[in-house]
């Protein structure tokens, strides 16, 4: 039984609860006023609006587990970082399950700051980012399956949208638009070069990103994550194409902006770069956007190189999806907090010079392999 | 882009202490630089002409609070040679062991802060763990973490605490330790190598030129330490080397202060071996004679001196402080000039500004 | 450890031993009067490598140039401003570092008319230390090439270390 079909269950179960309540309301009225209650009571039993409401359900439920997750990944990252730095992490709130309740506490902190706008910021262009920002980051879940009978985007035959790959990485470089416009519009000097570090960092790296996606995808031969991931039930990716895991790992850092590549926001130079003017929530949802491309990111490295949902099936296939993002995060945490910050040009350097010539020796490998018809 | 000034400071993360530097960039690369100092002025040497000699002692630990002992005994020096008092062996050697952990515990609080500009945060916290070491050997010793008023004029204000030799020799062992694994952590780091190798380079000449001490005239190749050219206290008698280096870059810098503090243990060591019994205080007159006073020393920061004039009471009739840091930023033009914006931080951390002392 | 070098025999300057004897001063004294006979007086040793001699105010940036090329003084150490009864003095500290040496050269002006030649264009060093000498004492440097105040805002109407500015209330 896929999302779709629970979802469909849960609503069809409640609007039943609702329509016996409703239908028993009705018999008590007049005539006129009993028929449109019964025609209103049958609509809302009818397939086609049961099934849009199982759509939003199941967006919901993904929706709400990925945050979890989120939530646990910025756990996790302040846990780690404090054990590295010999420290703990957050400890107080939530004494008992090890300060998970941090999290909480600090949105609870960010809701209630004064949200102050620049007087001269370009208001259109400053309130409009963050909601591309985060609305783009968000429909990345979409795309992303967490296992064949645990995606949003399904077709009825249960074989997902035939461009869910492709979807995703589209989605995911809408950001650097907004990171440029919100850096412009604060009216500060310091955003303004911020988001242009950003935008030219975020670019650069896209490339070799799309090119190890390209490699990845001609060797599975379809466009989809089910594809992808039906297509390393005999190896994982990462083997074969070693190369474009490194190096799609290395594009990641920098798409996500952790350090080593997180220059756009040095503290020790721009204060908080682009994000310097945004207060209050809007800047909690800017970090909790950057801990969710976090995510993204480690799903997509998952799906594309790690297997995906394939494991033993001891465990179901969402959960080790999730572990194996788990896994991937804990690697990329322990690279971030032990390296200093690469300066702008040094990393462009990196991104142009080193890292496309070696995506494009991945596709030559991924396209020799192709034809030799070992996958 | 056109050529614009930007002004780094005085309220900014990076700036160690309250100064403001201006740099004029085109793109990203600098093309003109002025530091602007004198937002922490004190009036310290106005203050000092009308207080006594002994008032001013508390005064000379706050003028640079990362290396507060350091200035202190500076002070103390320059009024000892006004006065023409030897001080006791004891106090030497005590005196010596005392800098030599706060010349440990300055560099490392350099190294801290460097870590973090260049965006290493472990770098930042195992500096500052291994920094709690030496604070509290010196707190046990004088009884504070920072400031620590511990030389008086004529010697030392009281003898050690029990064990002090053997946490202090324990504390030396572990920081040879650590520092060969900072190697490993700084120097098998790619980036932290990118970020610093050729990057600010101050030629020979020019350092010498402008005025730099310390530890940037060493790196550019100048073999020149006041505590081994011009000694003082006890160092005639203990065996040690001068770091240099001959590139002048920041790397160079980096590399003279992690040896200089493997060459402060030894010395901590030795002074501690061989201080003898005895007194560690002489007591001074109350009024100093007619004359001058000349002290100089070898500050973490550079060479520190001052310069007293006394005039038969007992306040100084003018006390002039030489502050290593004030001169060594004035060069700061030299050393930023075609470097990148994101450079400003690995140069100006390298040369371990504490502002206090410049602006006095 | 990679990368850094002790000091090796030889590197770095061309040095004299570590005791200063008495060969190296006796040719800088010798110099020196030998260059200024009339304005140069009141040559003393101080201490070890430590001399100390009075000059004329308006001999000082010739000299000054004489030790930095004829004599090797590379580094300027200090410049002090002293305010006297009748006069002003400014005590210059200048080093060697080849010979471990340091002169202490002190010039006096009139009260009425304090300035000196700047000798920034000998010494880069010696740039901001003069800015400090005008800012707190009031001296005037000719030829400086930018003295303005430095640690005092550009506005104060006062030179604070003078003994007519009173501390406090």
């Amino acid at each position: 039984m896929n999302l779709y079909e629970f979802s469909y269950g849960i609503i069809h179960w409640l609007v039943d609860l609702v329509n016996h309540l409703w239908y028993w309301l009705g018999s008590w009225l007049p005539g006129g006023l009993g028929d449109f209650f019964d025609d209103v009571g049958n609509f809302a039993a009818s397939h086609s609006n049961i099934s849009v409401f199982a759509i939003v359900l199941e967006a919901i439920i993904m929706f709400v587990i990925i945050l979890v997750n989120v939530l646990n990944f910025i756990w996790i990252d302040r846990k780690f970082m404090g054990r590295m730095f010999d420290f703990y992490g957050p400890y107080y709130v939530g004494y008992r399950i090890g300060g998970w309740l941090q999290n909480l506490a600090d949105g609870m902190k960010l809701f209630v700051k004064e949200i102050i706008v620049p007087a001269k910021a370009d208001r259109f262009g400053y309130l409009l980012a963050p909601v591309i920002f985060v609305g783009s980051s968000i429909a990345i879940l979409a795309a992303i399956p967490l296992s064949p009978k645990f995606a949003i985007l399904t077709s009825p035959t249960d074989t997902g949208v035939p461009a869910g790959v492709l979807f995703a990485f589209a989605m995911f470089a809408i950001a650097p638009f907004s990171i440029l416009v919100a850096g412009w519009a604060s009216n500060n000097k310091y955003t303004l070069i911020g988001g242009m570090r950003s935008a030219a960092q975020m670019m650069s790296y896209e490339i070799p990103l799309l090119l190890c996606v390209a490699s990845v995808v001609v060797l599975a031969g379809g466009f989809s994550f089910f594809e992808v991931v039906e297509a390393q039930r005999t190896v994982w990716f990462a083997i074969p194409l070693v190369i474009g895991f490194v190096v799609f790992i290395i594009c990641m850092f920098a798409e996500v902006e952790v350090q080593p590549f997180d220059l756009p926001e040095a503290e020790a130079e721009l204060v908080e770069g682009w994000t310097t003017e945004y207060s209050g929530m809007r800047f909690g949802l800017f970090m909790m956007t950057s801990y969710l491309r976090g995510y993204c990111a480690g799903a997509l490295i998952t799906a594309l190189f790690l297997g995906g949902w394939i494991g033993p099936s001891f465990i179901p296939g969402p959960i080790w999806f999730l572990i194996k993002a788990y896994i991937v995060f804990v690697i990329v945490e322990w690279a971030r907090w032990s390296l200093p910050r690469v300066r702008i040009d040094q990393l462009l350097n990196i991104g142009w010079k080193r890292l496309m010539p070696l995506a494009i020796v991945n596709l030559m490998i991924a396209v020799a392999l192709k034809s030799l018809g070992w996958f | 882009m056109a050529e614009m000034w930007i002004n780094m400071g005085p309220q900014h993360p990076m700036t160690h202490g309250l100064w403001n530097l201006r740099i004029k960039v085109d793109g990203e690369t600098i093309t003109d630089a002025e530091p602007e100092v004198g937002y922490l002025h004190r009036g310290i040497e106005k203050i000092c002409e009308n207080r006594t000699y002994t008032q001013i002692l508390p005064i000379a630990d706050r003028l640079c609070y990362g290396a507060s002992l350091s200035w202190n005994h500076l002070y103390c020096r320059t009024v000892e040679d006004l006065m023409g008092i030897e001080v006791p062996e004891r106090a030497q050697y005590l005196r010596v062991a005392a800098l030599e952990m706060q010349r440990i515990a300055s560099h490392l609080m350099w190294l801290a802060a460097y870590a973090a500009d260049l965006g290493m945060m472990i770098g930042f916290i195992y500096a500052m763990r291994d920094r709690e070491i030496f604070i509290d050997l010196l707190q046990s010793l004088t009884g504070s973490r920072i400031t620590y008023n511990f030389c008086r004029i004529g010697g030392v204000a009281h003898d050690v605490p029990p064990d002090f030799e053997r946490d202090s020799l324990r504390a030396c062992d572990y920081m040879e330790k650590k520092i060969r694994e900072y190697y490993d952590l700084y120097e098998g780091s790619k980036v932290f190598m990118m970020r610093n190798v050729g990057v600010g380079v101050l030629t020979k000449e020019d350092a010498m030129n402008l005025g730099v001490t310390g530890p940037p005239l060493r790196a550019s190749g100048v073999r020149y330490d006041l505590r081994k050219d011009m000694p003082y206290e006890s160092y005639p008698e203990i065996d040690f080397q001068p770091i240099t280096h001959p590139d002048g870059d920041c790397y160079a810098r980096y590399c003279v202060r992690m040896e200089e503090m493997l060459e402060s243990c030894k010395i901590i060591r030795q002074a501690l071996q061989r201080m003898p019994k005895g007194k560690w205080r002489v007591l001074a007159p109350r009024n100093a004679p007619i004359g001058t006073g000349l002290g100089r020393v070898e500050d973490p920061r550079g060479e520190g001196m001052m310069y007293v004039v006394g005039d038969g009471t007992d306040r100084p009739y003018r006390l002039k402080i030489r502050s290593p840091i004030f001169v060594t930023v004035s060069a700061a033009k030299r050393m930023l000039v075609g470097y990148k914006v994101a450079d400003v931080v690995a140069i100006m951390g390298g040369l371990d500004m504490c502002i206090g002392e410049a602006d006095r | 450890m990679a990368g850094s070098r002790r000091g090796a025999p030889g590197e770095g300057i061309e040095r004299a031993p570590m005791k200063v004897d008495g060969e190296a001063d006796e040719r800088v004294i010798r110099t020196v009067i030998d260059s200024f006979p009339t304005t140069v007086k009141d040559f003393q040793k101080v201490g070890a490598g430590v001399l100390r001699a009075k000059i004329d105010r308006r001999d000082l940036f010739r000299a000054c140039k004489l030790l930095r090329d004829r004599l090797g003084f590379e580094h300027i150490s200090m410049i002090s401003a002293i305010e006297y009864a009748d006069r002003f003095e400014l005590v210059y500290h200048i080093a060697c570092y080849g010979s471990c040496m340091l002169l202490e050269l002190i010039t006096s002006t009139p009260k009425d008319d304090p300035t000196v030649d700047s000798v920034s264009a000998i010494w880069g060093g010696a740039n901001w230390q003069e800015r400090e000498a005008f800012d707190l004492m009031g001296i005037g440097f000719n030829n400086h090439p930018k003295l303005e105040r430095i640690l005092l805002p550009k506005d104060f109407m006062y030179h604070p270390l003078r003994k007519e500015y009173k501390e406090g209330p």
